[in-house]
């Protein structure tokens, strides 16, 4: 029986683009991989993160359309000591041949990068998407694999099917044991199921054989046409995963994620300090709190100036709130500006935003108000 | 492939006025300003300035600004060729020796300058906290045409006699330099930043060297020695924030004088004159439901539940519920416990200041050298310099 002795026998492989559709506002300018996300960190950040402390160090990402802002983000990859000399980073964007072809489900993507995967060294592959944010230990994930002998491997979580996901893509599984006896597509039963996380294991050469077969029977979709299809003829185990995971997929989970990482037991959660979380440095300065500040049940980021009222809000980079100016409720994006007395409420705004002086804007916790991107009310 | 200017940072002084700070860190490693290092000022100000060769001339605690700088990531000197390189003493064929002085520490290393066949070199100092041009320091050097410059700020007449003194006439041109007179003849203070031609700083460091008597000293021994061969030497005027932070008292003030750029003219947040610093790999700031946080700077990884007013924390300072901290430097990764007040003090890294204690007072500035324990119930004076932990309830002056 084989054991991950070198923990970097896997390589990785990440879909910035999927679930694109669960949050339009937020993708226009961007895909979601580069959505920001707790203060500081764009999504991939996180399994960029988990993929380099669990000493996976050739990592492709699959792009699709835009992303320019993912590979401003990525650069040479240093940031998450992915600039390496052998594996490292690789960014792989659509291949034009005769007209641009932008693939259509993971299998054309995995397609896409065939040659490349048969060039490969490390024994095993892991597939992962961007839009839950979890500090996963892919080494034990890929250890575990190794041990149950499986064909595949499917991380899951025991939760309900969020609201953004019911009829948008969510997969469950029937499991007998570990062993996965069915793949269900969109199920829409309440109560906790095991939701599928979209994160595989399996041997790169078994990946390269399942993505051949596939392309040739024109099939383009991974877990129907491939994992649902293969459940009675492979050996597909689950691994459940149990430790803190954000999900977002729609606007009111993007708000309730960035939200409760207010507390400290999330924070914590999902920032172990063996794990950490890398991200491209900006060179902020420290954060000024001003004299007459107020700064409640928040989390801030570098680089803000503070001389209003801050309550319960998440507030990025170079956040500044003007003196009388009152923030409450909010997740503030990058740069975004609250000029002096202005009230905002239950508001999420992208990068750039600028609220006059004096304005009043409120939205709901069920319905928090967007303002898209460099746009001033 | 020759460079223009090379920088040399002298970083390798113990610092022994800065206590229990630097029992485990060089000085220039000493953290500033809630996410800096003194030693990011001179090295952000060379890329500000477009110079991006720097040797850092290290000696004494030389691990850990080793393992900071790194391979200059951070400051963008991780060049093909140039980039900032740590330059500690090393065994050579005719002999080992450590820094004897500032001169020797250049003498020393005068291989590793001459690898770029500069034709200017600027001598930097690692425990200085200033935003400063040196391009525009370099121009000055080459319109005078001078063969050494020095950066000379305008001191109190009063305070003058503290200082190494340069005489100049209407041109600038040096004719006279005074180490701490008791009759100062001018009130123009050396910085201690110099630029010479390289051919002259070589010939110069070769007969100081030569000279069993010298102190191997810019101040006392190459820069007369310069004068009394009538070399073209002048003084640049420089008006910005400077300080010296070589003291626990400079160190507090200019930390607080961070908190009020407005006024102190240190401003950390010119986005046209970044200070570039390696940052800790930390999540967002954390302010808890009661907490008070006014006129403080706060960076990533802090935990604040207490009350934080006019202090600088750095990177995972925990003030937990009920703690007061004022006046105060706090520096990576120390707690301050339920109920405990620090006030005008410095903390170093990883203090743990237990329940209940009371670092600091009114009065002069207390400090706390890294990794030390104060007890829970303990009193750390105001002034005190605390070198080993303190035991519960226990009184320190």
């Amino acid at each position: 029986m084989l054991t991950v002795k070198q923990n970097n026998n896997a390589l990785g492989i990440v879909f910035p683009n999927s679930y694109d559709n669960t949050v339009p506002e937020l993708v226009t300018e961007r895909l979601m991989a580069s959505i920001p996300f707790a203060g500081r960190y764009r999504l991939i950040d996180f399994v960029l993160s988990s993929m380099a402390n669990s000493g996976i160090d050739n990592v492709s990402v699959v792009v699709r359309k835009n992303y320019h802002s993912l590979m401003d983000h990525l650069g040479t990859g240093a940031a998450w000591d992915l600039a390496r000399r052998h594996g490292g980073l690789n960014i792989v964007p659509p291949f034009a041949e005769k007209e641009v072809k932008i693939y259509n489900g993971r299998v054309d993507a995995l397609n896409s990068i065939l040659t490349f995967l048969e060039h490969q060294k490390e024994q095993y592959a892991i597939l992962t998407d961007t839009n839950q944010v979890a500090n996963i230990d892919y080494k034990a994930v890929i250890a575990e694999h190794v041990k149950s002998g499986a064909d595949i491997s499917v991380l899951y979580q025991n939760t309900e099917v969020p609201e953004g996901l019911k009829n948008n893509d969510n997969y469950t599984l029937v499991l007998e044991g570990t062993q996965v006896k069915e793949v269900l597509f969109n199920d829409f039963r309440e109560g906790k199921q095991n939701l599928c996380m979209n994160v595989y294991v399996m041997e790169r050469k078994t990946l390269i054989r399942l993505v051949k077969d596939a392309t040739t029977r024109g099939m383009i979709y991974f877990e129907r046409d491939i994992l649902a299809h293969n459940v009675n003829v492979m050996d597909v185990r689950a691994i459940e995963y149990t430790g803190y995971v954000a999900r977002i997929c729609d606007m009111k989970s993007y708000f309730d994620e960035n939200m409760k990482l207010i507390h400290e037991a999330n924070l914590d959660a999902l920032f172990p300090a063996k794990q950490p979380v890398y991200t491209k440095v900006r060179d902020d300065n420290p954060t000024r709190y001003l004299p007459g500040s107020k700064v409640n049940s928040s989390l801030v980021a570098d680089g803000c100036h503070i001389e209003g009222t801050v309550q319960n809000c998440v507030l990025f980079r170079g956040v500044v709130v003007k003196k009388g100016a009152v923030v409450k409720n909010c997740v503030l994006m990058q740069d975004t500006v609250v000029e002096a007395d202005a009230k905002v409420e239950y508001i999420v705004t992208d990068k750039n935003v600028r609220i006059t002086a004096g304005k009043t804007l409120t939205g709901a916790e069920s319905f928090p108000v967007y303002v898209a991107k460099n746009h001033t009310v | 492939m020759a460079k223009e200017i090379v920088a040399m940072i002298l970083a390798g002084g113990r610092g022994s006025r800065l206590y229990a700070l630097t029992q485990k860190t060089a000085k220039p490693a000493v953290s500033f300003g809630g996410k800096y290092s003194i030693v990011d000022f001179p090295l952000s100000n060379c890329v500000n300035s477009n110079i991006d060769t720097v040797g850092i001339a290290t000696q004494y605690q030389p691990q850990k600004l080793n393992e900071y700088i790194g391979n200059g990531q951070p400051w963008d000197l991780d060049r093909l060729y140039g980039g900032v390189h740590t330059l500690p003493p090393y065994e050579q064929a005719k002999g080992t020796d450590w820094y004897k002085g500032t001169a020797n520490a250049i003498y020393q290393n005068i291989g590793f300058i001459e690898q770029y066949d500069p034709e200017y070199v600027i001598i930097l100092s690692g425990d200085q906290i200033c935003k400063q041009d040196y391009a525009d320091f370099l121009n000055f050097h080459k319109e005078k045409n001078a063969e050494f410059s020095v950066a000379v700020m305008e001191v109190p007449w009063e305070d003058a006699s503290r200082f190494g003194l340069m005489v100049a006439d209407e041109n600038d041109k040096i004719t006279e330099f005074q180490e701490k007179p008791p009759v100062p003849k001018s009130n123009l203070a050396s910085m201690g930043i110099y630029i010479f031609n390289w051919d002259i700083l070589k010939k110069y460091l070769e007969e100081d060297e030569a000279d069993p008597n010298s102190s191997n000293d810019f101040g006392n021994n190459v820069i007369p020695a310069l004068l009394r061969d009538n070399r073209r030497m002048y003084a640049y005027h420089f008006s910005g924030y400077w300080r010296d932070v070589g003291t626990i008292d400079s160190l507090w003030s200019a930390n607080m004088e961070v908190l009020d750029p407005e006024n102190s003219g240190i401003d950390l947040f010119d986005e046209n004159w970044k200070i570039y610093s390696r940052t800790p790999v930390m999540p967002c700031q954390k302010i808890g439901p009661q907490a008070v946080v006014q006129d403080s700077l706060i960076t990533e990884g802090c935990k604040i539940y207490g009350t934080v007013k006019h202090s600088v924390l750095s990177a995972g300072v925990v003030v937990e519920a009920g703690a007061v901290v004022e006046d105060a430097v706090i520096m990576e990764g120390a707690v301050v416990k339920a109920g405990a007040v620090v006030k005008k003090s410095i903390i170093a890294q990883k203090v743990v200041v237990e329940a209940g204690a009371k670092v600091g007072g009114e009065g002069s500035v207390a400090h706390v050298g890294e990794g030390l324990t104060i007890g829970a119930g303990a009193t750390v004076k105001e002034g005190a310099k605390v070198y080993e932990s303190v035991k519960e309830g226990e009184e320190v002056c």
